[in-house]
């Protein structure tokens, strides 16, 4: 990797508002170095690999100062993301299915100890080792809770190479915001893909004053005129464990009053709905011109945050269109947040392929049409 | 203008590569451009293809199922994608290593030795660019000034001075590039 690589992320520092060709993996890499993030801790994996590559090759820790290391494991990886978080950091790791199952327990411990931090997933085909080719049968894990404990990911969805990158920035927003981990859930056909992409502006990472500004929790050293600071998960008292979850309760439910984002496309006059999230997005797009040329009014509605997730404007579409269906490259995961915010008024139906197999927007509209308007 | 083209070949032919050039000369036209690989475990002598598509317009698709144009460079390739082309759409093939021609009758079809010229070039690592020039002159969906440019943005420095070679291997595809069957 590469001279080229060097070569484009060279082109990118000339102007910062220069347009480049780049993959999704590559961009997150770059939002992550302008961000001004801390530290990035992760292990190789397919099909998400560029990301750790294109930080070794920028070498940010020579310019801003980031640490980039690759650790011995994801189990590894996850918890120096739990001790740089712990410390007010801007720390983040990345990785792919089976990856991400092995960070569950770090990642339920971030949560429980409400640490700010940036997750990716870039998703292949599952369960188990399953293949490198993209899936998204990872909406379950990320979305309700793949660790232990009542806990949520702040979850963001890209559908662009552009997103990949402006989601980085997101995500340490809102993680920061409200202490609480954020995940980019994307797939192997946005990690892999290239598009043109303007990157974020460079920002300097804070400094030592401005993270104990930012984060007066963090665990930065104690000063004489306070008491320490403790970053922990465990309360062994269940009435005060009890209480921290009625915290993170009316903390979740700020974020479902605040944070949701979705994109709805072609929706005004529509008859029917897709709900689709990342790539399965980009093909239902392409479904709904293929729908429209053939007469038939079909929209497109995309969640950005799956977490909180877009219940009222779904169930206010549902109340003008006769049917929707979900496509998801999974056995039929979302739909069942759908099923939820439509509560039986219309059916709703899923379309969905599995194992590393992209559904084609031919393949969407004929399942759609099987499915919906029989 | 939208163009959804599928490149499909063995790994190590500059399959991907050649996407990348077309990919780059989209964006020096400020057009949008979308490179999808079909990334696999398998890479050299494997099969590779990558689907590029540049438009007028945000593209909604990076992965279509039809396509305008097939560059197909082996026999397996030219088996699969022959029968995803849009009726009235290109394929494009180098006769070398084919051996069950394309038999559909409503596409139209192009034949390039893009193997053989660049053998005679004495420098096998330009048939990529031979193929891309044969594109270039029967849909020119960008100029050469910016596939130019675009070979520039796309090789580290280092490798510049191959551009005229690459430059002649492209003019040289353009010229070589034969119509074999009009699409009826």
């Amino acid at each position: 990797m590469s001279e080229e690589l060097k070569q484009r992320s060279a082109e990118a520092k000339i102007g910062d508002s220069q347009i480049t060709l780049m993959k999704g993996n590559e961009a997150i890499a770059h939002a992550a170095i302008r961000y001004g993030v801390d530290g990035y801790f992760g292990y190789p994996i397919t099909p998400q690999s560029e990301i750790i590559e294109t930080l070794m090759d920028e070498a940010p820790w020579e310019t801003t100062g980031m640490v980039v290391l690759q650790a011995e494991s994801e189990v590894a990886a996850i918890n120096m993301v739990y001790g740089g978080a712990g410390c007010g950091k801007y720390a983040m790791t990345t990785s792919s299915s089976p990856g991400m199952s092995l960070k569950q327990e770090g990642i339920s411990y971030l949560a429980g100890a409400e640490l700010p931090c940036l997750l990716v997933n870039v998703q292949r085909g599952g369960p188990g080792l399953g293949t490198i080719q993209p899936g998204q049968a990872d909406y379950f894990q990320t979305v309700k809770g793949g660790g232990h404990g009542d806990y949520k990911l702040i979850t963001l969805a890209p559908n662009s190479v552009q997103e990949m990158a402006d989601l980085v920035g997101l995500g340490f927003e809102l993680a920061f915001k409200y202490n609480n981990p954020a995940c980019i859930l994307t797939d192997g056909i946005i990690g892999q893909m290239m598009e043109k992409v303007r990157l974020p502006e460079f920002k300097a990472r804070r400094t030592e004053a401005e993270i104990r500004k930012q984060c007066p929790w963090a665990t930065l050293g104690k000063s004489a005129d306070r008491e320490p600071n403790i970053v922990t998960s465990l309360e062994m008292d269940p009435a005060l464990m009890e209480m921290r979850n009625i915290k993170f309760q009316s903390k979740y439910k700020t974020i479902e009053e605040n944070e949701v984002r979705y994109e709805a496309i072609n929706c005004e006059d529509a008859d029917y709905i897709l709900v689709a999230f990342g790539s399965s997005a980009r093909i239902c797009l392409k479904t709904v011109e293929l729908a429209r040329e053939e007469g038939i009014k079909v929209g497109l509605i995309r969640p950005i945050t799956l977490w909180p997730f877009p219940s009222k404007a779904i169930c206010e579409y549902a109340q003008k269109v006769k049917g929707i269906l979900v496509v998801e490259m999974n056995a039929g995961q979302m739909i069942e947040d759908v099923r939820l915010a439509v509560n039986g008024t219309i059916p709703v139906e899923h379309y969905g392929r599995m194992g590393g197999i992209v559904p084609t927007p031919e393949g969407v509209l004929d399942g759609f049409k099987d499915k919906i308007i029989k | 203008m939208l163009q959804e083209i599928v490149i499909s070949g063995f790994g190590g032919q500059g399959v991907l590569s050649m996407g990348k050039i077309l990919a780059y000369s989209g964006i020096m036209e400020d057009k949008e451009v979308s490179w999808f690989p079909a990334y696999g475990p398998e890479q050299r002598g494997g099969t590779a293809n990558v689907t590029v598509i540049v438009s007028d317009k945000p593209i909604s698709s990076p992965v279509v199922n039809k396509y305008d144009v097939a560059i197909v460079l082996n026999q397996p390739s030219l088996d699969k994608f022959e029968p995803k082309l849009k009726p009235g759409g290109i394929l494009i093939y180098d006769s070398y290593g084919i051996n069950k021609k394309p038999e559909r009758k409503d596409i139209n079809v192009y034949c390039i030795n893009a193997m053989e010229e660049s053998t005679k070039m004495q420098n096998t690592k330009v048939f990529n660019m031979i193929i891309l020039g044969g594109l270039l002159k029967i849909s020119p969906i960008v100029q050469i000034e910016n596939v130019m440019e675009g070979l520039k943005k796309s090789l580290p420095e280092r490798h510049h001075k191959l551009l005229p070679m690459n430059e002649k291997a492209i003019l040289l595809g353009m010229e070589k590039i034969e119509l074999e069957q009009r699409a009826v």
